[in-house]
């Protein structure tokens, strides 16, 4: 989840300030100097597409700043939100590789900068440095185990107060990066939270209000705190 | 069970697993090189191959019997799948930083095949593309398990009337 975009964007990734914290922009001087400039910066309002499901995967893209949400539609146009990714993520990586159209639908849920590079540029730029095909690696390994854990999520607590409760602590210790404080920046609405902790919008709401009153969680706009994970976990467990 | 648009989808896209010998296409002297540090494991119903976050010693290929991966995250513990003879596993480690990123454990008696790590970096060094084919191979992992877990995921909240109309 970011935390991010009070920041500065980038203007570009050699002076990049956030770049250490980023599990693919870390690079040697040698291949960041060449993945500078490979691709271009784009940016994108709260909405944009920048996939879709089923579209054949030309580009990959690594977020700079902002959060953009993975999702799946059925064919009657219900869609399952898999997971947000946030800045250091990249998309499409796996559909590029594989060379098999995109598994799944990108679109912005706040104002991002994104660096979009053309699928054979980066294969060449991978191809040029093994640091880069090391870090697309465990870029894929994450997506790996992220996307089961989505699954288990739903699959393993009980609850729906469970459901939602781990969901709020994954989100926060992703957006945390090992601070002590557990914050994060909620763009999405009740209705989208809903859908990822299979529940319905209203248990949503009176979870997150009920959450607040015992003093777990604290909500300012779109900023949530977790104030007592402990009890969150809890009711994971 | 009803069909969903990105079952089709899927199925129309859906990555197939390279057989070994495309995977391990390489120049006859790289091919040498991997055969020679290659090491045979024997194991037995039950036993663990190697544990999540180990540091991986270099990249299995299943030669016999049914083996299973089994992850923990944040407290959750998941289970990956099985893998059967002819597969090859902990791409992401050995291509990675070299930590197993899940526990494999043997379902059944069998065996497989280790090929170090320093023969790995040797093999890339000689032949770049061998590690491409590699990282190509993990792609097309992480986009079956799209598959697996949209699949689920959306039967599973159909039956329970979870999901959203946009």
């Amino acid at each position: 989840m970011a935390t991010f975009h009070t920041h500065h964007p980038p203007e570009d990734c050699l002076n990049c300030e956030h770049r250490h914290l980023r599990m693919f922009c870390n690079l040697t001087p040698e291949a960041l100097q060449d993945f500078d400039a490979v691709g271009i910066m784009m940016n994108h309002a709260r909405g944009a597409r920048l996939f879709s499901e089923g579209d054949t995967a030309r580009n990959v893209f690594i977020i700079c700043f902002g959060q953009v949400k993975i999702s799946s539609t059925s064919r009657d146009g219900k869609t399952m939100i898999l997971k947000i990714a946030g800045p250091g993520d990249v998309m499409g990586l796996s559909a590029v590789l594989a060379n098999v159209p995109h598994e799944v639908t990108a679109e912005a849920i706040e104002p991002c900068q994104v660096k979009t590079i053309r699928k054979q540029e980066f294969i060449d730029f991978l191809g040029r440095h093994g640091i880069a095909s090391m870090h697309a690696a465990q870029s894929l390994s994450s997506e790996y185990l992220t996307v089961f854990h989505d699954a288990k999520r739903l699959a393993l607590s009980g609850s729906a107060a469970g459901r939602l409760a781990r969901l709020l602590l994954d989100w926060g210790r992703s957006a945390a990066n090992g601070r002590p404080d557990i914050k994060f920046t909620m763009a999405l609405t009740h209705e989208e939270v809903a859908n990822m902790a299979g529940t319905s919008r209203e248990t949503v709401t009176r979870l997150l209000n009920q959450f607040r009153r015992d003093g777990w969680i604290t909500i300012k706009g779109t900023s949530v705190t977790i104030v007592e994970p402990a009890q969150l976990e809890r009711l994971t467990a | 069970m009803r069909t969903l648009e990105s079952e089709t989808q899927f199925g129309q896209i859906t990555a197939a697993r390279r057989p070994l010998t495309e995977l391990f296409a390489c120049t006859p002297a790289v091919q040498a090189i991997l055969s020679a540090a290659s090491q045979r494991i024997e194991c037995s119903a039950g036993d663990a191959v190697f544990h999540q976050h180990e540091v991986c010693r270099g990249l299995y290929v299943i030669a016999s019997g049914d083996f299973v991966r089994k992850a923990v995250r944040m407290k959750t513990h998941l289970k990956l799948g099985s893998v059967r003879a002819g597969e090859v596993v902990e791409l992401a480690a050995a291509l990675g930083d070299g930590r197993h990123t899940y526990t494999l454990s043997a379902l059944t008696a069998g065996s497989l095949l280790l090929l170090p790590l320093s023969a790995l970096q040797k093999a890339f060094a000689i032949y770049p593309p061998f590690r491409m084919h590699l990282l190509e191979e993990l792609a097309r992992e992480v986009s079956r398990a799209y598959l697996t877990c949209c699949i689920g995921q959306m039967s599973r909240r159909r039956r329970r009337g979870f999901l959203t109309a946009e």
